[in-house]
C-alpha cells in the first residue's frame, strides 16, 4: 500500500489535497451565512442613513442636531447613561470586593444572587420598582400611611427613576469584570505589603485598588453600553412624562413610522457604542503592563472581618434584598393582585391575571414564539460560530479571520440599530418575499444580534485545545474529518454549549429589537409583557413575566455553574 | 526477526537533504541521516536549532520544502517527485512534549484509538491495549480518565498509544522536559527498556545533552538548521568537531592563549598572565597553525596538585571557592586573570584560598576568529 498522495498546496497537518476543498467548502458556506445575515444588513443601514432620494446627503443627521426633541434625546441618553454607569459601578465595585476578599457568610450565593440581575429582563425590573416606588408602589403607600403623606416626596417616572433602575440593572457588568480580576490576581502582591507591615485596609486601598482599576474601568464601559443600548426602562419610566432618551425616541420614530429619522439616530447610538468598546479596547491593550492579574489561579487574600463581620453581612444583604430580591417579588405579588392599586389582603390575592394573560392569543403565540425563535438562533448560531472559529483557529485561514470580525460587529450595535437594519434589508429584499410582518426577520435580528456570542466562546474554547491533541489523532492515523469529529468537538462541547445558553437567555426575553419589529401574529414574549404594561394591564404583565422567571433562572443557574464570568452578555 | 538480518542492521529512516523554510528564515538547511532499525537517534540542540522542525517533517505535520524522506522502505516525501504522504498515512507513532493525551478519553480509549482508526476488531483491540498496558506497567489503570493521573502516568499514555499501533518509527518530541527531575531519570530507563523490548527505532528531539548523551545510540548535534556533528555520544563529548558542539555538550572553559604543538599530541600554551603550561592533548590541531586563540577545557580535564614539588607544566593558581556535589568537588580557580571551573574527584581537598598547581590535561583548540569569547560556563 505505498498510496502517496500529491500535493501542490499542502495546508496544516501536512495531509492532502481533499481536506483543502473540503475547508474550502465550509468557508464559502460560513461567508455565505456572514454576509447575508450580518454584512447586508450592516450596509444597508449605514447606506440608507447618509443618502436621501438617492443623493449623498446628510439631512438626516441635521434633522437629529436642528430639532429639539431628537437632540435632547441623544443628550438625554447621554446624561442618563453616565450617571447610571457611576451609581452601577460604586454598587458593584463595593459589592464585589465584599464578596470576594472578605470572609463574610454565604459568599457563593452572594456571588449567585449579584449576578442574577443579568439574567432578568430589565423591563422586569422596571416593572417591579414602579410597583415598589411608584404612586401607588408597595413601599410608596406603606411609607405613606406610616408617615402620612399625601403623596411620596418623589417620582419613579422620570430621569431619576430611569437612572436608579438603569444603574441596579446595568451593575453585574462592573460586579463581573472585578470580581474576576480579584480572583486572578497575585496574591503575593498583596502578601508583600502584609510583610510590610501594612494593614489590611490600606492594602486594599493602596495595592488592591490601583491593580484592579482597569477592571473597575472596563466593567463602567459595558455597564454604560448597556445602559445606553437599553429599551425597556426608559419605555416603562420615561415615555408617559414625555422624558425621552434615544432608543425610546427611535421607537416613536417608527410608529410614525419616519425611519430615515430613526437611521440617523440609530447611527448616532453606534458611535456612542463604539466609542466606549474602542476605549475598553483600548483600555485592554494599555493595561497589559498588569501582568499580575494572569489567568493562572491563586489563593485570594481574604480579610478577616472580625467583630465587624455580622454588620458587613447584614449590610450586604440588605443590600442585594433591595436590589436584586425586591423588585421580583413586587412583580409576583401585583400578578396576585385583583387589580392594580388593590390592597395587600391575603384573602384578596387571585390567579385570574394569569388565566386572562394565558387566554389571549397574543401572550400565547408571544411565549411559543420566543420558545421556538431562541433555541432556533442558539442552535443556528453555535454550528455556524464553532465553523469559523475552527476554520478561523484551528485552520488558520484569513478569510475566516475576517468572517469572525466581521461576525463580532454587532456586538458594538444597539439594539435598535439591528431592529432598523432588519426594516431596511428585510422589507423589500432583492432576493426572496419580505420577511417583514414574519417570524422569520425576528430570526434573522436574533441571528445578527447574537453570533458575536457564539463566535466568542467558541473561539476561546479553541484556543485552548492545544494543537497537539489534534495533531496527536493525525499521527494515530486518522483522517482531517474524524480528527474533527473524534476530538475537536468533543473537546469543544463545553464551549458550544457555554455559547448556546448564553444565546438562548437573552434571545428568549430580548426586547429592544423585538419592539421595532414584530408584529400581529409575530409577538415575542418580551414585546407581549411590554405591550400589557404600556396599555395598563401591569398585573397581567407581572403574570406573564413572572410565569417566565423560573426558566429565565434555570438557565441562569445552569450558565453560571459552567462558570460564565468573562463572558459579557448584553441585557 | 530473522537472523539473517541480524549481521546487517536494516535502515528504518532515511532523511535526505531536507530543507523547510518559513517564509525568509531556513529553519531546516539541508539535513540528512539514517536511522536504523532498533537505533535510539537524537536530534539534540538549543531551542530554534530546527530540530523539532525536522521532526515534524518526518512526521508529516509539516511540509518539507525539499529533500527526501522514506519510513520503513517507503518513500512518504519527495520535492522531486511531489510526494507527500499525509501524516495519518505514514505508519508511525509520536509523542509530544505536552504528552496530548486526549482529556475526555479514558486510558484504554487513548491507547485503542489508533488501533479503532485502523479498523481492527474489538477483541483484537482489547488484546493489543492489555499487552501495551502491561508494558508500561499500567495494567488496573485503563478506566482512568487522564485527570486521575500524574504527569508520568499521563506520558506513558502517550507512550503506550504511539507504540499500540507498532509505527516504523517512534517519534519522541522532548518528552521528558515537563517531568520533574526523579520521573525524568525513571522515564529514561524506562524508555531504553521499552525500545530494546519493542525493537522500534525511536527518533528522539532534546535540548538536554545529558539526556541525549545518556540514551542514545547516536545524536545528531543542530545548530541554525544544519547538523554539525553526527556521532556516537562519546565521540560527540570526546572529539567535538565544532566550536559550538564543544560549546553545547558540557561545561567549558575557555582560556585565551598562544599555543605551540609539540610532537607527541599535546602543546604548549602561553597564558595572558605569561604562565607556560603543558597540555597532555590536544584536539582541533588544525586551527593551532593560527598560533592565537582560546583553548576550551572540560572542567574534568583539569588536575589541581599540591604546588609543592609540582611537575613541570602545570601553572600556578589559587583557589576562590569549593562546592561539593555529592559525588565530585567542583572548584573555581584563578589563574592570572582567568576563573577557571574545575571538576575533582571527592578525594581531592582543598582549602578555599588555598594556593595550587593547575594541570590541564586535554584541550580543544579555536583559532582566534571562530571560538566564542571569554570565559563561559553552560
Amino acid at each position: 500500500m505505498a498510496a502517496s498522495h500529491p500535493t501542490t498546496n499542502p495546508v496544516a497537518y501536512g495531509a492532502g489535497r481533499r481536506l483543502f476543498d473540503f475547508r474550502a467548502l465550509l468557508l464559502v458556506l460560513s461567508a455565505v451565512f456572514v454576509l447575508y445575515v450580518i454584512g447586508y444588513p450592516l450596509v444597508q443601514v449605514f447606506w440608507r442613513s447618509i443618502v436621501v432620494d438617492g443623493e449623498f446627503s446628510l439631512a438626516n443627521y441635521t434633522r437629529v442636531f436642528l430639532t429639539p426633541r431628537n437632540y435632547i434625546a441623544l443628550w438625554n441618553s447621554v446624561w442618563t447613561a453616565l450617571a447610571a454607569t457611576a451609581v452601577a459601578t460604586v454598587l458593584g465595585t463595593l459589592a464585589a470586593f465584599v464578596v470576594e476578599r472578605t470572609d463574610i457568610p454565604f459568599r457563593s450565593g452572594f456571588r449567585f444572587l449579584f449576578m442574577l440581575p443579568f439574567a432578568i429582563p430589565p423591563l422586569f425590573a422596571a416593572m417591579g420598582w414602579v410597583q415598589l416606588l411608584g404612586p401607588v408602589g408597595l413601599v410608596s403607600r406603606a411609607l405613606q400611611s406610616l408617615f402620612d403623606w399625601p403623596a411620596v416626596p418623589w417620582s419613579i417616572y422620570g430621569p431619576g427613576g430611569i437612572i436608579f433602575v438603569l444603574a441596579v440593572t446595568v451593575y453585574p457588568f462592573v460586579f463581573l469584570t472585578v470580581a474576576g480580576a480579584l480572583q486572578r490576581m497575585d496574591s503575593s502582591l498583596e502578601e508583600a505589603a502584609r510583610t510590610a507591615g501594612v494593614g489590611p485596609f490600606r492594602i486594599m486601598k493602596d495595592i488592591t485598588l490601583p491593580l484592579v482599576l482597569p477592571a473597575i474601568l472596563g466593567g463602567a464601559l459595558l455597564a454604560f453600553v448597556g445602559a445606553i443600548d437599553n429599551f425597556g426602562v426608559p419605555a416603562v419610566l420615561g415615555m408617559r412624562r414625555r422624558f425621552y432618551v434615544l432608543t425610546t425616541r427611535i421607537y416613536e420614530a417608527l410608529t410614525i413610522p419616519d425611519i430615515p429619522l430613526a437611521t440617523a439616530m440609530s447611527i448616532l447610538l453606534v458611535l456612542l457604542a463604539v466609542t466606549a468598546l474602542a476605549l475598553l479596547r483600548w483600555l485592554e491593550g494599555s493595561s497589559g503592563r498588569y501582568t499580575v492579574v494572569s489567568g493562572k489561579s491563586v489563593r485570594p487574600h481574604i480579610i478577616r472581618l472580625g467583630r465587624a463581620r455580622p454588620y458587613v453581612f447584614a449590610a450586604t444583604l440588605v443590600v442585594m434584598v433591595v436590589v436584586v430580591i425586591m423588585p421580583l417579588v413586587a412583580l409576583v405579588i401585583t400578578s396576585l393582585l385583583p387589580y392594580w392599586g388593590a390592597p395587600l389582603d391575603p384573602e384578596l390575592l387571585t390567579l385570574r391575571n394569569y388565566e386572562r394573560a394565558f387566554a389571549q392569543e397574543g401572550a400565547k403565540r408571544g411565549i411559543v414564539n420566543s420558545l421556538l425563535l431562541a433555541p432556533t438562533a442558539a442552535t443556528i448560531l453555535v454550528a455556524v460560530g464553532t465553523l469559523i472559529s475552527y476554520l478561523n483557529v484551528k485552520g488558520k485561514m484569513r478569510a475566516a479571520a475576517f468572517l469572525d470580525a466581521l461576525g463580532t460587529v454587532p456586538y458594538a450595535l444597539p439594539g435598535s440599530v439591528i431592529g432598523i437594519a432588519m426594516i431596511l434589508a428585510w422589507s423589500n429584499p432583492p432576493l426572496g418575499p419580505s420577511l417583514y410582518g414574519t417570524i422569520w426577520i425576528l430570526l434573522m435580528a436574533y441571528l445578527m444580534r447574537y453570533l458575536s456570542y457564539a463566535l466568542r466562546s467558541t473561539r476561546a474554547t479553541l484556543h485552548q485545545i492545544h494543537d497537539s491533541l489534534e495533531e496527536a489523532a493525525v499521527t494515530a492515523g486518522a483522517s482531517t474529518l474524524r480528527v474533527l469529529w473524534d476530538i475537536t468537538i468533543p473537546l469543544l462541547k463545553p464551549g458550544m454549549i457555554a455559547g448556546w445558553v448564553l444565546i438562548f437567555m437573552p434571545a428568549f426575553r430580548e426586547l429592544t429589537v423585538s419592539v421595532l419589529i414584530w408584529s400581529a401574529g409575530a409577538e415575542t414574549l418580551g414585546v407581549w409583557v411590554f405591550l400589557l404594561q404600556d396599555s395598563g394591564f401591569p398585573e397581567r404583565a407581572s403574570a406573564l413575566a413572572v410565569a417566565t422567571l423560573p426558566l429565565i433562572v434555570l438557565l441562569y443557574a445552569v450558565a453560571h455553574r459552567m462558570g460564565w464570568g468573562g463572558e459579557r452578555a448584553r441585557s | 526477526m530473522s537472523d539473517m538480518a541480524a549481521s546487517k542492521p536494516q535502515v528504518k529512516v532515511v532523511v535526505a537533504g531536507l530543507t523547510k523554510r518559513f517564509g525568509d528564515v531556513v529553519a531546516v538547511n539541508n539535513v540528512s541521516f539514517e536511522i536504523m532499525e532498533n537505533e535510539f537517534f537524537s536530534l539534540l540542540g538549543p531551542s530554534g536549532c530546527g530540530k523539532t522542525t525536522t521532526l515534524r517533517c518526518v512526521a508529516g505535520l509539516e511540509s518539507a520544502d525539499e529533500g527526501r524522506i522514506e519510513i520503513g522502505g517507503r518513500l512518504v516525501y519527495a520535492s522531486a517527485q511531489g510526494i507527500n504522504v499525509p501524516a495519518n498515512h505514514r505508519s508511525i507513532g509520536m509523542v509530544f512534549q505536552n504528552y496530548a493525551v486526549w482529556p475526555h478519553m479514558s486510558v484504554f480509549d487513548n491507547i485503542a484509538y489508533p488501533l479503532k482508526v485502523a479498523g481492527l476488531r474489538q477483541q483484537e483491540i482489547r488484546n493489543r491495549v492489555e499487552r501495551v498496558l502491561a508494558m508500561l506497567a499500567m495494567e488496573g489503570l485503563e478506566d482512568r480518565m487522564p485527570n486521575q493521573l500524574s504527569g508520568g502516568q499521563q506520558q506513558r499514555v502517550a507512550l503506550g498509544r504511539a507504540l499500540a499501533m507498532n509505527p516504523q518509527v517512534l517519534l519522541l518530541d522532548e518528552p521528558l522536559s515537563n517531568l520533574d527531575a526523579k520521573l525524568r531519570e525513571m522515564m529514561r530507563v524506562e524508555l531504553k527498556r521499552i525500545q530494546k523490548e519493542t525493537g522500534i527505532p525511536i527518533l528522539y528531539v532534546t535540548h538536554d545533552q545529558t539526556e541525549a548523551l545518556a540514551m542514545s545510540d547516536r545524536i545528531a548535534v543542530m545548530s541554525g538548521g544544519v547538523i554539525h556533528q553526527l556521532g556516537r555520544p562519546e565521540e560527540i563529548y570526546n572529539q567535538p568537531r565544532t566550536p559550538f558542539v564543544l560549546d553545547f555538550i558540557g561545561v567549558v572553559n575557555y582560556i585565551p592563549c598562544r599555543i605551540a604543538l609539540s610532537a607527541d599530541g599535546g602543546a604548549r600554551i602561553l597564558l595572558p598572565d605569561g604562565q607556560e603550561a603543558v597540555v597532555g592533548t590536544v584536539a582541533g590541531t588544525a586551527a593551532a597553525a593560527h598560533g592565537a586563540g582560546q583553548l576550551g577545557v572540560r572542567p574534568e580535564d583539569i588536575d589541581l596538585l599540591d604546588p609543592v614539588g609540582a611537575p613541570a607544566g602545570t601553572v600556578k593558581g589559587e583557589v576562590e571557592f569549593r562546592s561539593f556535589l555529592g559525588s565530585t568537588y567542583e572548584y573555581r580557580v584563578r589563574v592570572g586573570e582567568l576563573a577557571l571551573r574545575v571538576q575533582t574527584g571527592k578525594n581531592v581537598h582543598f582549602r578555599e584560598g588555598a594556593r595550587v598547581a593547575v594541570r590541564i590535561n586535554h584541550g580543544h583548540f579555536l583559532a582566534a576568529e571562530t571560538g566564542a569569547t571569554g570565559q563561559r560556563a553552560s
